[in-house]
């Protein structure tokens, strides 16, 4: 079984990390662009945290030796090379234009979270319908506000809205290199004018919500 | 370095909370599981629990939307809301009869956990 | 960086990073051996915690 770990714009440079189990990672060409992926005997591989990790890792290696890098998703495995690149021969020209978009760029995350006590008491189930959807509402119309202007600082933005009714804000951005420190400060502005809220960024990430066309668009 | 050194760059006073919040949407490995229940029961009721709560919420939101919709009669809302809220009580009482947390009604749901 | 501490904050990135690896990313379909499907990652979940109720089951009803 070949395993994939992520797509790379050829040529691909390979940093000195091993991969699932231990196994040896090497890039294999493909049309259009490079595959970086390991060989395994076994025709399938544990979702275990210590195998994602691994996954991490060699993905991690990969964004800091290359320009653009495409994540793949855990547990992506093809019966051999040939497969593989029939695969990608499919999706050449979509993952090449993915490569492009992503090129020079890592990912931010950013999740806002409003304080405790959102449960809604109500005295009849009519109110507390009512009440759940003015604060879904609510809650729709912040997020805007927050991710308004972190989106005008990337090059592109993904969002969900309202995962729970604390999480009111889960989003990525992709933003290149050089700019993450202003998008830092654009979100302790944001903080900041949102004292009763609480924002967490994370990164920088490959661009893993970027890796496919739908996932750009916000 | 592991890949999840110093990702954080604007901290908050409690992670935990976040932490909380992330593991409701099902983003937290299936290894934070009871794996290690006192009783039988336990482990099945975490199992159980999850499955009405993930359900519960689905609904809701599918409630809400058709509220949003106008597609549902004023009866109709009044009773999905007083279900709703008796659930969300049934659930508290279930939670602490069997020693379970927020955080326990958790499992890895994969491509499903962004439904909830 | 206020008040939070190392290990809310290693947990906190833990849940990112894991989320990014299972749930991003590009999947290739075609000739693909997916070796852990989409619904696997549902019920892999559910079989760990089955087991562990199967395992104690096991060491309740084995002889003492």
């Amino acid at each position: 079984m070949v395993y994939v770990y992520a797509f790379v714009e050829r040529p691909a440079s390979v940093p000195d990390v091993r991969g699932i189990g231990d196994a040896r990672v090497e890039a294999e060409a493909a049309p259009g662009l490079d595959v970086v992926i390991s060989r395994h005997e076994a025709p399938s591989v544990e979702a275990s945290e210590p195998a994602v990790i691994a996954h991490a890792r060699v993905v991690e290696a990969l964004a800091a030796s290359n320009e653009a890098v495409l994540p793949a998703r855990f547990g992506g495995g093809h019966a051999d090379a040939d497969g593989l690149r029939a695969a990608v021969a499919e999706r050449a020209s979509e993952l090449t234009a993915a490569l492009a978009r992503v090129r020079g760029c890592v990912e931010l995350g950013v999740r806002a979270l409003a304080p405790a006590g959102q449960e809604v008491a109500a005295a009849s189930g009519g109110a507390y319908m009512r009440a759940r959807l003015e604060q879904r509402r609510e809650a729709e119309r912040l997020a805007e506000e927050l991710h308004a202007p972190l989106a005008e600082r990337a090059r592109e933005a993904t969002r969900t809205v309202g995962a729970t009714p604390r999480l009111l804000l889960s989003a990525a951005y992709l933003v290149p290199k050089g700019e993450v420190t202003e998008f830092r400060e654009v979100v302790e502005r944001v903080q900041a004018e949102h004292a009763e809220l609480a924002i967490v960024c994370t990164g920088p990430w490959p661009a893993y919500s970027f890796a496919t066309a739908e996932a750009g668009s916000a | 370095m592991r890949p999840e050194d110093d990702k954080i760059l604007h901290g908050v006073a409690d992670l935990d909370d976040l932490a909380t919040e992330l593991d409701r949407i099902g983003t937290a490995f299936p290894t934070r599981v009871n794996a290690d229940p006192e009783r039988v029961e336990q482990g099945l009721a975490q199992l159980v629990l999850t499955l009405v709560e993930l359900l519960r919420q689905l609904m809701e939101r599918q409630a809400l939307r058709r509220m949003e919709q106008g597609t549902l009669t004023d009866e109709q809302i009044e009773r999905l809301g007083e279900t709703f809220m008796k659930l969300e009580r049934r659930m508290e009482e279930l939670k602490r009869e069997f020693g379970l947390e927020d955080r326990d009604l958790n499992l890895n749901l994969g491509p499903l956990g962004d439904l909830l | 960086m206020n008040g939070a501490s190392p290990a809310a904050q290693q947990e906190v990135t833990l849940l990112e990073l894991v989320d990014r690896v299972l749930n991003k990313g590009v999947v290739l379909t075609g000739d693909v051996t997916l070796s852990v499907a989409d619904v696997d990652l549902v019920y892999v979940g559910l079989r760990v915690l089955l087991a562990s109720v199967g395992t104690l089951e096991q060491l309740e009803s084995s002889p003492q």
